[in-house]
């Protein structure tokens, strides 16, 4: 079995083609940014980009997305290179508390800004209701996004 | 394996009371030294004109990395970049005492300038090698503390920023080793305060699942009263295969129910059998005038919520008779001690190694998954990674524990003259998820200074009675951030608040003729400013608008203010929060940004408390499995938070916390001022809020 990941070609052994995709992901392949949060689609914390929509990799199989593009947090930006604008726009509004949501926060808001280019709060907040963080860091999310789609535009 | 690990397995179990000496009956306790600038000097190193920081702190969030790193830069007088900051290892640090209580900069700021002051002082006279003797500094010597430098008092790029948005690994369940497997540990679906054992399982079943690769019984997976049954496969989501196929029938002894959790904080059936154990303020009753309030407040169990299930990683190396462990731990020191001793293991004989934790909020304190994952590792000879569904975070860690508060107060001439509350509530610092009974009977003589966190009054009231009586409970329960500062605080604002209203007195200047501290005052008149209180708000048809107040100080230490704005929805009783404003304190500041951070997490945590924290109990355990019954704020019911910090030259203090004393109580009081009717029992449902609503209707035709 074979999955397309950031633009490359990864082979799954047989024993992890059962697994969720999240497992895959983290165990497998060593793509460890998705986090497992709740296990049922219900924080978001595992949120990856499956032909360009934000999905719950905790639910997924890979035969559920052979043949799709798969984006991870670590296919936004390639190493030595500019990151993107919404991870560059997380720095600058020191998003981060512990983080651990934050990668299920910016796939979200990669995929919102993709068919939404410059979202008000209320887009914002409906696109990334499903993604929870407790440290408190709605606020800054809000602003991060914000700034990405600002800073996203000529 | 060593034949002496065995005998210390087996010595850990069930036989322990009989089989050993009183002294081996003590649980591991966390140690709690304070640290010192020679310990600091562990934390350092100077090679080849570069500086390495070992965080003598959990990170956690507060980024903790990002603030001593601004204290070593300054004290050094080096670059941003001249400092690397890398998490430790038991190895690579003296002990420290566990990450808590907002004491990160309070505690570790002055020891870590004194010893970066020492190394620089010796590099400039030329000494590049050896080990240097920490000099104790005055406070005024030292570049950190003096106000806003070159990195302290300003804003800094967050150290692991760019690895948390680009996925890099750094929790403990990010951790991968050649020939890793998983693991988990079964419990009967019940309290682990109950005691509970397999009766039996189908082991052949389980052995015939693909992926299998071991069933472990072992008295040191025991948590609480639970039997654990270590099961082990190849990849993660067999463990679910391999538990079904077990099938293990649960023997439990005893069970309860929500009314026995409600009964043993019952506040008014415990007055009724006169003084409660343990007593803060014990003033003589006053006359026997009717109070002019009498208030019953319920405050009910609650989770942590953390993002990250808690997972660690185990390796046991036969070679080097080493286990090393990799943990997401508020004290890798009492993971090493915990773990030593279960293993029959010297100390020097385990390493381990702190990861950045993805949410701790005071749940990381005990050896829990990291026990199960050491045991495993250590049986099995490898390496082995454990982590936590979110059902076993609920129903097998310990949290908030519920309690009940019954205020009574009086007034005279507009003033409070006598005040009485009685809170009933369980134990925090001694968790019953750690202490047996026995103990905790012990540490009644005590008390539990978590529990009565923030009990005392920041209000001048000449005759004062605060007292508590603490229950053991079926379900655990220990600290959770602020400890029992948000509930108590929470019942002393709000009945606050009624006693302005019942003085007829604006909310705000009824506060601020009860304080005598300058600071407390302060933060109070800036946040009123801040929220322009006393402005009026732009009704709406149907929607109900009003503003609250609350204020507090943090463990006497750090000071808040917040003013809450919410609607009600007055045919529903549905509400939200407007906005939320608060001023803080917290002395000398030394990121400004992260200590806004807190503050802002601190607010969220406030309006999670009035809106949904809450887990129900029933057949015998926490009755939650999901976010789905314990759910925490969502992006769209979080509002604009306005933070303003008071910066100062005065000792820092902390910041983790702080806002944990006002948060919940200005929006409770917010949506009393916009109904006027106030929910009693937190949190407060919509349903709730309409009943309510409707009684005073009632009673007013």
């Amino acid at each position: 079995m074979e999955l397309q990941i950031n633009g490359q070609r990864h082979q799954v052994a047989a024993i992890w083609q059962d697994e969720p995709l999240l497992f895959v992901l983290r165990e497998a392949l060593g793509l460890v940014g998705a986090k497992l949060g709740c296990g049922l689609g219900q924080c978001g914390a595992c949120t990856v980009l499956v032909d360009g929509e934000a999905r719950r990799s905790c639910l997924l199989r890979p035969q559920d997305v052979l043949g799709a593009q798969i984006t991870t947090i670590e296919g936004l930006s390639r190493d030595g290179e500019a990151l993107h604008p919404v991870q560059q726009a997380w720095l600058d509004e020191r998003v981060p508390q512990c983080g651990y949501c934050q990668a299920g926060q910016i796939m979200s808001a990669v995929a919102l800004l993709r068919r939404q280019p410059r979202p008000g709060d209320a887009d914002i907040d409906a696109a990334l209701a499903g993604n929870l963080c407790r440290c408190g860091t709605q606020q800054r999310i809000r602003q991060a996004v914000h700034r990405a789609a600002q800073g996203a535009q000529p | 394996m060593k034949r002496r690990g065995f005998l210390g397995l087996a010595a850990g179990g069930l036989t322990i009371a009989i089989a050993l000496p009183g002294c081996s009956l003590l649980p591991v306790l966390p140690r709690r030294p304070l640290p010192t600038a020679e310990d600091a000097m562990s934390w350092l190193r100077h090679e080849q004109g570069r500086y390495t920081l070992y965080l003598p702190r959990a990170e956690m969030g507060q980024n903790m990395l990002t603030a001593l790193k601004q204290v070593a830069c300054e004290e050094l007088g080096v670059a941003w970049a001249g400092v690397q900051v890398r998490m430790p290892d038991t190895r690579s640090i003296r002990r420290v005492k566990a990450t808590v209580g907002s004491d990160s900069i309070r505690e570790f700021a002055l020891p870590l300038a004194q010893a970066c002051a020492t190394l620089r002082d010796a590099l400039a006279l030329g000494q590049t090698q050896g080990l240097l003797a920490a000099e104790p500094r005055p406070v005024e010597s030292l570049r950190s503390f003096a106000g806003r430098g070159r990195h302290v008092g300003r804003s800094a790029p967050l150290e692991q920023g760019p690895a948390i948005v680009c996925g890099a690994p750094l929790y403990a369940a990010d951790v991968r080793l050649p020939g890793m497997v998983y693991g988990r540990v079964l419990r009967a679906p019940v309290s682990p305060e109950l005691a509970s054992r397999v009766k039996t399982l189908r082991e052949d079943a389980a052995r015939a699942v693909p992926g299998f690769v071991a069933l472990l019984r072992d008295p040191g997976l025991r948590l609480g009263g639970s039997e654990g049954v270590g099961i082990v496969a190849r990849t993660p989501g067999a463990l679910a295969r391999i538990e079904a196929a077990l099938a293990i029938e649960w023997q439990v002894e005893g069970g309860f129910e929500a009314a026995d959790v409600e009964a043993l904080i019952n506040v008014n059936t415990r007055l009724a059998k006169g003084a409660l154990a343990h007593r803060l303020r014990d003033d003589a009753a006053g006359a026997q005038t009717p109070w002019d309030i009498d208030l019953l407040l319920q405050v009910p169990l609650a989770a942590h919520g953390a993002l990250e299930p808690r997972a660690a990683v185990a390796q046991w190396s036969q070679p080097e008779g080493l286990l090393r462990l990799w943990v997401g731990s508020q004290d890798i020191f009492y993971q090493r001690d915990a773990v030593a001793r279960q293993l029959g293991l010297d100390e020097t004989q385990v390493s381990v190694q702190a990861c950045r934790i993805g949410g701790a909020f005071g749940a990381r304190m005990l050896c829990t998954v990291e026990m199960e994952a050491a045991v495993l590792a250590r049986r099995l000879g490898g390496a082995v990674k454990v982590q936590w569904s979110r059902a076993q975070e609920l129903q097998q860690g310990f949290h908030r524990p519920p309690s009940q508060h019954r205020i009574r107060a009086r007034l005279h001439e507009g003033r409070v003259q006598q005040w009485w509350h009685a809170f009933a509530t369980s134990h925090i610092l001694f968790t019953n998820a750690a202490m047996p009974r026995w103990m905790q009977t012990v540490s009644s003589f005590v008390g539990d200074a978590g529990a009565a966190r923030n009990a005392q009054l920041p209000y001048r009231v000449p005759q004062q009675r605060i007292e508590f009586d603490l229950a053991r409970l079926p379900v655990f329960t220990g600290p959770w951030r602020g400890l029992g500062a948000g509930p108590n605080a929470f019942a002393v604002e709000t009945a606050w608040d009624l006693l302005a209203d019942k003085a007829g007195a604006d909310p705000l200047a009824f506060r601020l003729a009860h304080i005598d501290d300058p600071r407390l005052s302060a933060v109070l008149g800036q946040a009123a400013r801040l929220s322009r209180w006393g402005h009026v708000l732009p009704g709406a048809a149907g929607r109900l608008r009003a503003r609250g107040l609350a204020c507090g100080i943090y463990k006497g230490l750090s000071y808040a203010a917040t003013v809450a704005e919410v609607e009600v929805d007055a045919s529903s009783g549905e509400w939200r929060v407007l906005g939320l404003s608060c001023v803080h304190d917290c002395g000398h500041i030394i990121n400004p940004d992260q200590v806004r951070a807190q503050c802002e997490g601190n607010l969220v945590w406030g309006l999670a408390m009035v809106l949904s924290d809450g887990l129900p109990v029933g057949s015998s355990a926490v009755a939650a499995a999901s976010f789905a019954e314990a759910p925490i704020p969502r992006l769209p019911q979080v509002p604009p938070l306005a933070v303003e910090l008071i910066d100062s030259t005065q000792a820092p203090t902390g910041a983790g916390e702080t806002a944990m004393v006002c948060a919940a109580a200005a929006i409770a009081n917010a949506l009393a001022a916009a109904t006027g009717c106030r929910v009693t029992r937190l949190p407060v449902l919509a349903g709730d809020m309409l009943a309510a609503m409707q009684a005073q209707a009632t009673t007013r035709l």
